[in-house]
């Protein structure tokens, strides 16, 4: 594929924004670091959705005034993608937010946000 | 040190991984032939302008019902955890500038009603039910951040959140008694095309969709901010 | 029927529904949950019932009122139906146990439940890959609420690190599915199955991030700490729903979706489920927090489940049977192990000796921990033969060990786990909780496994081919349980002899068999009547004497090893639980319970090999199987050997004869043993010849000479006569080896005889202990006067069993050195013929160390042994009697039955027996020493019939008291000078040799699961390894 495309450049961030994601994920000690390089992580997947609905230029897949019934089909991009992104969004905001509220109870239990101090359960 | 040139290392290889998979791919110049009916037949078989929404809330309608079950049970989970015995508990807090509380009582009934507008005409225009129960939500957060101790009911986004999640339902399970299955939007006439009411059920479920992410985005906002109350 | 949709509505309503009501309303929140879980329990009940049983054909079911691919539909099948209810029904029996937690949380609690339940069902149904990403977050982020239920520090911490890990697995599952959207333009399962990615440009790699994020989602080891952790820290209650509801979930949706790969990735899947079943195994041996082994046994169970899942075309139709049987065994017994841990106060394997002296709970322990090892009848029982069978039929051995060494960690724990709790002398001071509506869900599950046996031996019934009769009156057994001894004592007996009568005409044809049948089902109920000194109920005792029972019967009468292997297993089970009701017994009955079992492993394997070769299960072609392929025979005798405690194989039995209860050690040692010398007969007959045999003797050899010299230093009554035992079965090892009609004789002969005398010997001794409450010889000592009937057994069972004429010790000598000169074997049977002098040795030191030499001043009051200990002695004796004199009753039959084997017979004439080598006559010899025997004992009565009677304690003793009151006794140590002399021939190199091998597994066991660190970003970084290692090795590197 050319990577110098619009779809390439997206998906290429996009799995780079996944592996910072991940970065995030396995090298910092703080919780809310980790929480945030999880929604980093989130959003390359979300990018990289999105990306994969594009196609060069199509618009918006809703009809009215320009893009009509009859030539739809030759003017705009693939609603699928963009349906199932907003799914993965919500998604990603509940995880979030059950994260958080897991992480706000660890503190309150410890102290701490020190991943590497939660480890009572082990081998 | 030595791990995180270890992460680098795996990292590097799962982006390798990851760019064999970019080469392969192939820009698409047309449309797949599912997208391609969705595009053709959508605005006939669910009737609505909008193509996504077409498909967020009908034709992929189990999906969505997911994903409102998932904040429903974020929300469940948020409130689960951070049931707190002090909630009527008061303290100090700074008070917000003038400008915060001016603007808040500007703008809070403007962005209500913009929330509300979005839901309703999810099926028209860009937007849909989570994308104005997420405009609401942010309302809350404003009145939120003007005061943190505003007397807001957490019973009434209860309630309001289990009122249009189970009338959700309820169009669901007339989808199968009325029309062609569970969330067929057919329940309700498909009326004129482009018409605020029009494309059969599918505003008053992104209705429902959007008061019910409105009151579940607003009440793990508002369990997060009670979270304070313990810390003090 | 109504539409599966409803599984949707009525979950979800109800979650949504209890927004409306308060937390003080529990009442109603809580019933709303009950009934809407009922319900569902119902549809999918209905449809299980209707698609299995009725006629209905699977549906599928579209949603939005547009057919797939244009919108989302889901199927109700026969896999989707019974899973939907085995969630449904975990999911109605969980929330009943969790009652009490979930009304204390609130209604917040009761709708992640309902969630949590509901993202189960859709999961399973959805043929939509996007749906069913959808709906397995949905399950995943109930999940992580239900964790916090407990509300520790520690169950926050877990639940984190099981967020971090499934947000990994969810972007890379979430990846895959979007590019094989992109690649086949459709996110329909059934489409993309026949949208054929694996032959599309870059659809490997789509089908590979998919099936790595399930797999991943499924816990494979070893990047699976966080499911491990999240086990212990959640509530058991969770912990159940994980093993039980999620886990058939997650291997469903493998199961669905793993044809995308076009059959690819089957064998992956495979690979990675032994590597997780060995595993998981591996590491749980050295758990010690109960909920965190059921995590692991649970993880394991998730892989054995894997490797039926990708051997399916392997397995062909028996793929349903296998799966069911795994699924089913671990649904049960791991919901009801889970569920009662939640009643034990502790986190420690050690706290469940709460359970002790509750014989109901104690018994459904037993149940799910036997059922889960693979104990028959459990369905897992016949999952793994099944399953062991098809592998060797189209060569897969290398799995079938694999699968054998997982189940055999399998086996240590569980079975330690389950000693621990029935052996330890200590009792935990705490009591169970035992709230009605914990205990019920508990004993749904029991009786839900023991239903499904029953379906299973139903199904299987023709491949066993065995009488059920007997297993249902071991049920009845555990039914009658609360009925006193000796009723339940009589029955047996009485059932024993009906059974015997009623079958012999099936087994009278084949002398052989007729032998062992008489052996196990007469001598048995003979060696019964001991029973009747016990008072009390003894419950607990008489099922498992009936479980041991039953098993031998069913060895002789099997006619297919599925039979056979049957019976083989229960017979060891039955005797394993008999010999941990000793009081000391916990570590040498799991000891014995580990040989047996991988005794029992070689079995399968032969069997299987046979199945490989002959294609039918039948007993009669393991010959023409091992002509094809001699490991068939091979691999029986050696599982034999653990049986008859060859030497290196014999550390289980000492202990094991001589913990157990006095009066089971009679049927264990002198009956019990002789299945493994059938056995032997059965797989040496099928390699007879081949120079694996000659290896064999020379193992007969040093069993027997190793036995007698071990047995010559005992001190304890009982291990002396185990260890002489194994010097006996070393003899009848050596003779089979022999590929000689003389030897198989001699071999036979020695079965009867060892039979007859091993359980005088043992029952004599067994009364002295009644009486005198101690094992140790040298505390015993001139009980001659106190108990003349015990020391008369001793005397005739040492005098046969030392070969001196004129009882029929003798006659088996003069057919062994017969065999030994026939076959040529000199100098192995020279050195047999030195064991045998040996034995001289410990049968001196037995009878003169308890009867003989002075009585002990606490005995001084001391009674002859009960009757009923007597009774079967003299019985016994009879027979040996008859069979010393007329020892051709037996051998005639058994020459005509070997008559094809090579080598020179007995020619007879009347009572005269002779080969080219001499001749014998049994009834002269004893109608000889009779006469001189009469004629010495008229001679010496009156001769001394003026002698002064001296009583016992008519002496004096010296003023001290010695500082180890064993060395005054005469028989101690008393063969001090051959031990300095032939001590090296009895170090303990094999007792070394099981310890190393057990600390090293222990060790290596305790090392690795350090893996395990506890850190969530530790695992976070497994699991990405785990990822990037399944790239480079499916892609073969770079």
């Amino acid at each position: 594929m050319n990577f110098f495309s619009v779809q390439g450049i997206s998906l290429t961030i996009g799995f780079i924004l996944i592996l910072i994601g991940l970065w995030g994920i396995l090298t910092q000690r703080n919780l809310i670091r980790i929480i945030i390089g999880f929604t980093i992580f989130n959003n390359g997947v979300n990018l990289i959705i999105v990306a994969l609905a594009y196609m060069k230029g199509r618009t918006a897949p809703i009809i009215d005034q320009v893009v009509t019934r009859t030539d739809a089909v030759d003017k705009v991009a693939d609603p699928i993608p963009q349906a199932l992104v907003l799914t993965a969004i919500v998604i990603g905001v509940g995880v979030t937010a059950v994260m958080l509220s897991y992480t706000l109870r660890m503190y309150r239990a410890k102290h701490s946000l020190e991943i590497n101090v939660f480890t009572e359960s082990k081998w | 040190m030595y791990k995180k040139l270890f992460v680098l290392l795996l990292l590097a290889v799962l982006g390798w991984s990851f760019f064999t998979l970019l080469q392969t791919h192939q820009e698409r110049q047309s449309l797949n032939p599912l997208s391609k009916h969705y595009v053709e037949k959508g605005p006939d078989e669910v009737g609505a302008p909008n193509l996504v929404t077409a498909i967020v809330v009908t034709y992929r309608g189990f999906d969505t019902l997911g994903e409102v079950t998932i904040l429903f049970v974020s929300a469940a989970i948020v409130g689960l955890f951070l049931k707190t015995e002090n909630r009527r508990r008061k303290y100090k807090i700074r008070s917000t500038s003038e400008i915060l509380h001016a603007a808040q009582r500007l703008l809070f009934p403007v962005m209500i009603l913009f929330g509300i507008y979005i839901f309703m005409n999810g099926h028209l225009t860009p937007g849909g039910g989570f994308q104005g129960g997420a405009v609401i939500a942010t309302a809350m957060i404003l009145v939120l951040l003007t005061n943190p101790e505003s007397p807001i009911s957490h019973r009434a986004f209860n309630l309001l959140e289990s009122v249009s999640g189970f009338s959700y339902i309820i169009i669901g399970v007339l989808g199968v008694l009325l029309a062609g299955g569970f969330l067929d939007n057919h329940i309700l006439p498909l009326g004129k095309f482009g018409n605020l009411f029009s494309a059969g059920a599918i505003p008053l479920i992104y209705s429902f969709v959007g008061l019910k992410v409105g009151s579940e985005l607003s009440s793990i906002i508002l369990n997060l901010n009670d979270v304070q109350k313990d810390d003090k | 029927m109504v539409t599966p949709i409803h599984l949707v509505s009525v979950a979800l309503g109800t979650a949504f529904l209890l927004g409306f009501t308060k937390d003080r309303n529990w009442k109603i929140s809580g019933g709303l949950v009950l009934l809407a879980l009922l319900l569902m329990n119902l549809i999918s009940g209905s449809w299980t019932y209707a698609l299995f049983f009725g006629d209905q054909v699977p549906v599928q079911v579209f949603t939005a009122g547009f057919k797939p691919p244009f919108s989302i539909n889901l199927q109700m099948g026969r896999f989707e139906a019974a899973i939907t209810l085995m969630i449904n029904f975990a999911g109605l029996l969980g929330a009943i146990y969790l009652f009490d937690r979930l009304k204390k949380a609130g209604r917040y609690a009761f709708m992640v439940y309902m969630v949590f339940i509901l993202g189960l069902n859709v999961a399973v149904m959805t043929r939509d890959l996007f749906n069913l990403f959808v709906f397995m977050e949905i399950t995943t982020i109930a999940t992580a609420g239900l964790i916090f239920l407990v509300q520790t520090g520690k169950a926050a911490a877990a639940g984190l690190k099981y967020m971090i890990a499934t947000s990994i697995i969810s972007g890379v599952l979430l990846i895959g599915i979007i590019f094989a959207y992109s690649l086949v333009s459709t996110l329909n399962l059934d489409g993309i199955i026949d949208g054929g990615l694996p032959l599309i440009k870059g659809g490997a790699m789509v089908v590979f991030l998919i099936l790595i994020a399930l797999l991943l989602e499924s816990k494979p080891f070893p990047a699976n700490g966080w499911g491990l952790d999240v086990y212990e820290s959640a509530h058991p209650g969770i912990g159940a729903m994980l093993s039980v509801a999620t886990g058939p979930m997650i291997a469903y949706v493998i199961f669905k979706v793993l044809p995308i790969s076009g059959g690819a990735w089957n064998h992956l899947i495979a690979i990675t489920g032994i590597i997780t079943f060995v595993g998981s195994n591996f590491l749980a041996i050295k758990q010690h927090n109960t909920q965190r082994l059921l995590g692991y046994s649970s993880v394991a169970q998730a892989g054995i489940l894997l490797i039926a899942i990708g051997l399916q075309k392997e397995l062909g139709h028996t793929f349903i049977y296998v799966a069911a049987g795994l699924l089913m065994t671990n649904y049960f017994a791991k919901a009801g192990l889970f569920w009662l841990s939640g009643l034990i106060k502790g986190e420690s394997l050690q706290d469940w000796t709460q359970l002790k002296g509750r014989p109901v709970l104690l018994f459904l322990f037993g149940l799910f921990v036997f059922s889960l090892a693979g104990f028959p009848p459990s369905p897992a029982f016949f999952a793994k033969w099944e399953l062991i069978m098809q592998l060797a039929s189209h060569g897969g051995y290398v799995w079938m060990v694999f699968i054998l060494i997982g189940s055999f960690f399998e086996l240590i724990y569980l079975t330690r786990w389950f000693g621990q709790v029935i052996g330890s002398k200590e009792k935990s001071s705490a009591q169970p909780d035992l709230a009605t509506h914990r205990l019920v869900p508990v004993g749904i599950m029991g009786v839900g496994l023991l239903g499904t046996m029953v379906f299973f031996l139903h199904h299987y019934a023709p491949d066993l081919a065995i009488d059920f009769i007997p297993i249902i009156f071991i049920a009845a057994l555990f039914i009658l349980d609360f009925l006193p001894a000796f009723l339940k004592n009589t029955v047996t007996i009485l059932a024993m002899g009906w059974y015997l009568l009623q079958h012999i005409s099936d087994v009278q044809n084949d002398t052989v068999r007729l032998i062992f049948f008489l052996i196990f089902l007469a001598g048995g109920a003979i060696s019964l009547l001991a029973g009747f000194s016990y008072k009390g109920k003894r419950i607990g005792y008489y099922p498992f004497v009936a479980m041991t029972f039953v098993g031998l019967t069913g060895l002789v009468t099997a006619t297919t090893t599925l039979g056979f292997f049957l019976s083989w297993e229960l017979m060891a089970l039955g005797s394993y639980l008999l010999i941990s009701r000793g009081k000391n017994a916990q570590k040498t009955s799991w000891i014995y319970i580990l040989f047996s079992v991988g005794g029992a492993y070689l079995l399968l394997m032969g069997f299987g090999v046979s199945f490989a070769v002959t294609g039918d299960g039948l007993l009669s072609s393991l010959g023409i199987a091992a002509r094809a392929l001699p490991a068939v025979g091979i691999l029986l005798t050696i599982g034999f050997l653990s049986k008859i405690a060859a030497m290196g194989l014999h550390i289980w039995l000492p202990g094991a004869y001589a913990e157990a209860e006095d009066d089971a050690t009679p049927f264990i040692a002198g009956i019990m043993m002789n299945a493994g010398i059938f056995g032997l007969i059965l797989s040496l007959s099928i390699i007879a010849g081949h120079p694996f045999t000659w290896w064999l003797g020379w193992l007969g050899v040093i069993t027997a000479v190793g036995g007698n010299i071990l047995a010559a230093f005992q001190e304890d009554a009982k291990k002396l006569i185990a260890y002489s035992s194994i010097g006996i079965m070393g003899y009848i090892l050596f003779a089979l080896s022999m590929n000689i009609q003389m030897a198989w004789m001699a071999a036979l002969y020695y079965v009867v005889l060892h039979f007859l005398y091993k359980t005088i010997l043992f029952l004599a001794v067994g009364g002295v202990i009644f009486r005198t409450k101690t094992r140790e010889m040298y505390q015993m000592g001139g009980l001659i006067k106190k108990m003349p009937l015990s020391f008369i057994s001793v005397l005739i069972g040492i005098i046969a069993l030392a070969g001196i004429p004129p009882l029929a010790g003798f006659g088996g000598k003069w057919l062994f050195y017969n065999a030994v000169v026939m076959n040529g074997w000199y100098l192995q049977g020279a050195l047999v013929f030195f064991s045998g002098v040996v034995a001289f040795l410990y049968c001196f030191k037995l009878i003169s160390a308890i009867f003989l030499g002075q009585a002990k001043d606490r005995y001084r009051h001391i009674k002859e042994a009960p009757v009923w200990y007597i009774l079967p002695q003299y019985l016994l004796i009879i027979g040996l009697l008859i069979f010393s004199v007329l020892p051709e009753l037996v051998l005639q039959p058994v020459a005509h039955a070997l008559r094809s084997m090579p080598g020179e017979g007995i020619q007879w004439d009347g009572h005269f027996a002779q080969t080219s080598f001499g001749y014998w006559n049994a009834f002269i010899v004893m109608t000889v020493i009779a006469i001189m025997f009469v004629i010495l004992l008229a001679w010496l009565i009156l001769n001394s019939r003026k002698a002064q009677k001296v009583k016992q304690f008519d002496m004096v003793f010296a003023g001290e008291t010695p500082f180890t009151p064993e060395t005054s006794h005469v028989a101690y140590n008393i063969y001090a000078p051959f031990n300095k002399a032939l001590g090296f021939l009895v170090v303990p190199v094999t007792t070394w040799f099981w310890h190393a091998t057990a600390s090293v597994t222990d060790a290596s066991a305790n090392h690795l699961r350090k893996w395990y660190n506890g850190n969530g970003q530790t695992y976070a970084l497994q699991m990405v390894i785990y990822i990037v290692m399944f790239y480079l090795i499916i892609r073969g590197g770079f």
